[in-house]
C-alpha cells in the first residue's frame, strides 16, 4: 500500500489558539481511514489544511509522498485530485441534481474555457452511471434545494466522486441521517473503495466508523492520541478517558 | 430556468414596440400618432431597461450586486458624446463652449480618434470592459465579496464623479457636453433621429434579453448561479471562480456602456450627474422591484419605475420620492423576489383568504 497523503509535524493556529500541534498523519491508497475525536480535537481543521482552506504555521503536507501541497490553492488541489464533502451539505440548491453533477464532472481540468463549452452530451453517460451509484436517478431533474438532508449528502458525495479523486475526504457524512440512511451510506462507501483511491472519514458515529474504516486515528487537542483498528481504539484506556467514556 | 413564459411575453412586447415606434412616430397609421416626446421617452426608458439588465446579470445571475453601474453607463455616454461633438465641429466649425471657457483654441489632438463612428463603437464595447476588468480583477482576486464589493463599486463611481466635475479634466466639467448637431446624419432633436434612437434602444433590449437568457441557460449561466449559491463549494470542485465572475462582470459593464451610448444622444447632454451614486442605487431599486435573476424582471422594474417617475415628476413632483419609497417598502415586505413573483404569491394569498372557493390544483406527479 502506497501513501496517498502524508502530514508531517503539522501545526495550525488561529491567533492565540492552537488547533493542531505537531500532528503527523497519513492515509494509504486502497484504504478507508477513520478520524475520530471529541469536538475541538482538530478534525475539521485537518481537512481544511489538506484542501487548502487553512494554512499551517509549520509542517508539510505531501500528496503521493512527493508533491508538496503548500504552494497550491484550493482550486489547484481539487484539480490535483483532492475531493472534499463538507460537514454541512454543500450543493447548489437552485440547480437540478443533474446540473449539480454536470458542473462537478470535469472533462477539461486544464482549461476553464473548454470546460464551459464542453457539449452536455459528453457528460451524460458518466452522470447517469453515477446517479445509479448514489441512488438518485429518479430525482435527476429535481432542484437540489428540495432534496432531503440525506439525499443532499449523497448528492454531494456524488459530486466529489464524479471528479474521481485520489483522495476523498468526507466530513461527517452521516451526521443527521436516519439509521436506514446511515446503512445506505455505509454500503455506498464500500462501493467507493478503489486501489487508486484513499478515503478519509471524519465522523462521530463510531459504529459507522467501525463498519467502514480499516484503521482509525483518534485526535485529541490537536494531537494524534491513538492509531490502530477501531476495536483496539474502543479498548484503549486513553481513548476511553478523553472521548468514548464521556 | 425560471420564467420561460415571461421571457417570451417580454420578447413579444418588445418586438411589438419595435414595429410600432416607426409606425406611430411617423404617423403612418391613420389617426394614430405618437408625439416626439413620447417616442423619446420610450427610447430613454429602453436604455434604463438595458442598464437594469446589466445589473441583473451580475446580481441575479451571480449574486454580485453592483452599486456603481452608473460608471459604465456614463463611460459609454461620454464616448458617444465625444464622437457627436467632433462630428458637430466638422459640420459647423464651432468649438463647444466648454473648450472656449477653458481657453483652449481647439480639441486636444487625441480627440480625433472619436471622429470615426466605428472606432467610437469599438471604444464603447472595449474600454468600459477594460476598466471593469482591472477593477474586477483586483477586487475578486482579493476575495472582496458581498456588501463590501457593492460599497467599493459605489466609491469608484463617486470618485469618477468628482473627477469629471473638474473643469480642467477636459470633458466638460460640471456643465458636461452638449450641442450635438446630427446623429447618423439626421438632425439632432428631430423626429427621425428620435425614432431611430428609440428603435435602436428597443432592439438592443430585445437582443440583450434573448442573448442574456441563452447565456443564463448555458453551463456558464449555471456556473454563475453556483457562485451565487455557494462559491467556496465551486472552488473546491476545481473551478477558479475569479475568471467566471470577471467574464460576467465585463459583459455586464459592456451592456451598461451600450445603454449609455444610446441614452446620451436621446437626452442631448451628458454631465457628471450620471455618475451620482443615486442613479447607481436607483438601478438596483428597479431590479429589486421587478424581480432578480431572469432579466425580464429588470426590464419590468426599469420601465415601471421610470414611466411612473416621468409622469409623477410632471404631475406631482413633490410626491415622487414618497411613491418610490412606498413601492420599495411594498416589494420588500410583500414580494421579496420582486413583482414577477406576484403570480406565485397571489395564489397563496387567495388560498389563505378563501381556502375552499378556489379550484384545487392537482398534485404533481
Amino acid at each position: 500500500m502506497s501513501t496517498a497523503i502524508a502530514v508531517e509535524a503539522l501545526t495550525v493556529g488561529f491567533g492565540d489558539f492552537i488547533a493542531i500541534r505537531d500532528l503527523s498523519f497519513h492515509a494509504d491508497y486502497g484504504t478507508v481511514r477513520g478520524v475520530i475525536g471529541p469536538n475541538g480535537a482538530g478534525k475539521t481543521t485537518l481537512l481544511d489544511v489538506l484542501t487548502g482552506k487553512s494554512r499551517p504555521r509549520r509542517g508539510r503536507v505531501l500528496l503521493d509522498g512527493t508533491i508538496d501541497l503548500a504552494p497550491l490553492d484550493e482550486v489547484a488541489r481539487a484539480l490535483a485530485g483532492i475531493g472534499r464533502k463538507f460537514q454541512k451539505p454543500s450543493v447548489f440548491e437552485a440547480l437540478s441534481v443533474w446540473d449539480n453533477l454536470d458542473l462537478a464532472l470535469r472533462l477539461h481540468r486544464r482549461s476553464l474555457l473548454r470546460e464551459v463549452f464542453a457539449p452536455a452530451a459528453a457528460k451524460a453517460a458518466p452522470i447517469a452511471a453515477l446517479l445509479e451509484t448514489i441512488g438518485l436517478t429518479a430525482l435527476r431533474d429535481q432542484a437540489a434545494g428540495t432534496l432531503s438532508h440525506g439525499q443532499k449528502q449523497w448528492l454531494e458525495i456524488g459530486m466529489v466522486l464524479v471528479q474521481e479523486p485520489k483522495l476523498l475526504l468526507l466530513d461527517e457524512p452521516v451526521a443527521g441521517m436516519s439509521e436506514e440512511e446511515t446503512a445506505h451510506t455505509a454500503a455506498l462507501l464500500h462501493r467507493l473503495r478503489a486501489p487508486g483511491r484513499s478515503i478519509v472519514v471524519v465522523e462521530h458515529d463510531m459504529d459507522f466508523v467501525e463498519q467502514v474504516a480499516d484503521a482509525v486515528s483518534v485526535l485529541h487537542e490537536g494531537r494524534t492520541l491513538f492509531e490502530g483498528s477501531m476495536a483496539e481504539a474502543r479498548g484503549n484506556a486513553q481513548v476511553i478517558e478523553v472521548y468514548i467514556g464521556r | 430556468m425560471k420564467g420561460e413564459g415571461s421571457t417570451w411575453l417580454a420578447a413579444g412586447l418588445l418586438s411589438l414596440l419595435l414595429v410600432l415606434l416607426p409606425l406611430l412616430g411617423f404617423g403612418l397609421l391613420p389617426g394614430l400618432a405618437l408625439p416626439i416626446y413620447a417616442v423619446n421617452l420610450a427610447g430613454q426608458v429602453m436604455c434604463f431597461a438595458l442598464l437594469a439588465m446589466a445589473v441583473d446579470l451580475m446580481w441575479g445571475g451571480a449574486g454580485v450586486l453592483s452599486l456603481g453601474h452608473g460608471l459604465f453607463f456614463a463611460f459609454g455616454g461620454y464616448l458617444c458624446a465625444m464622437h457627436l461633438l467632433r462630428s458637430a465641429y466638422a459640420a459647423t466649425h464651432k468649438l463647444p463652449d466648454f473648450l472656449l471657457f477653458m481657453g483652449h483654441g481647439g480639441f486636444p489632438s487625441w480627440w480625433r480618434l472619436a471622429d470615426s463612428a466605428p472606432l467610437t463603437l469599438l471604444a464603447v464595447l472595449v474600454l468600459p470592459a477594460l476598466l471593469a476588468f482591472a477593477f474586477g480583477y483586483v477586487s475578486f482576486r482579493s476575495r472582496v465579496n458581498g456588501v463590501y464589493f457593492s460599497i467599493i463599486t459605489q466609491a469608484l463611481t463617486y470618485t469618477a464623479m468628482l473627477l469629471m466635475f473638474r473643469n480642467d479634466t477636459g470633458f466638460g466639467g460640471n456643465n458636461g457636453m452638449t450641442g450635438f448637431h446630427a446623429i447618423a446624419g439626421l438632425p439632432a432633436g428631430g423626429l427621425a433621429a428620435a425614432v431611430l434612437l428609440a428603435s435602436l434602444s428597443t432592439a438592443a433590449v430585445l437582443a440583450a434579453l434573448l442573448g442574456g437568457r441563452a447565456l443564463l441557460a448555458s453551463r456558464f449561466g449555471r456556473l454563475l448561479r453556483a457562485i451565487r449559491d455557494d462559491e467556496p463549494r465551486l472552488r473546491f470542485l476545481g473551478y477558479d471562480t475569479l475568471w467566471l465572475k470577471l467574464a460576467a462582470w465585463c459583459a455586464s459593464a459592456t451592456l451598461a456602456a451600450i445603454a449609455g451610448m444610446l441614452y446620451v444622444p436621446q437626452v442631448g447632454i451628458i454631465n457628471p450627474s450620471l455618475l451620482d451614486p443615486t442613479l447607481s442605487l436607483e438601478i438596483a431599486v428597479w431590479v429589486a422591484i421587478g424581480g432578480r435573476g431572469g432579466l425580464t424582471g429588470a426590464i419590468l422594474g426599469a420601465v415601471l419605475v421610470n414611466v411612473l417617475k416621468f409622469w409623477l415628476s410632471a404631475a406631482a413632483p413633490t410626491l415622487w420620492p414618497f411613491v418610490l419609497a412606498l413601492l420599495v417598502l411594498l416589494v420588500v415586505l410583500a414580494l421579496p423576489n420582486g413583482l414577477l413573483d406576484l403570480r406565485n404569491r397571489s395564489r397563496a394569498w387567495l388560498l389563505e383568504l378563501a381556502p375552499a372557493s378556489l379550484p384545487r390544483r392537482r398534485p404533481a406527479r
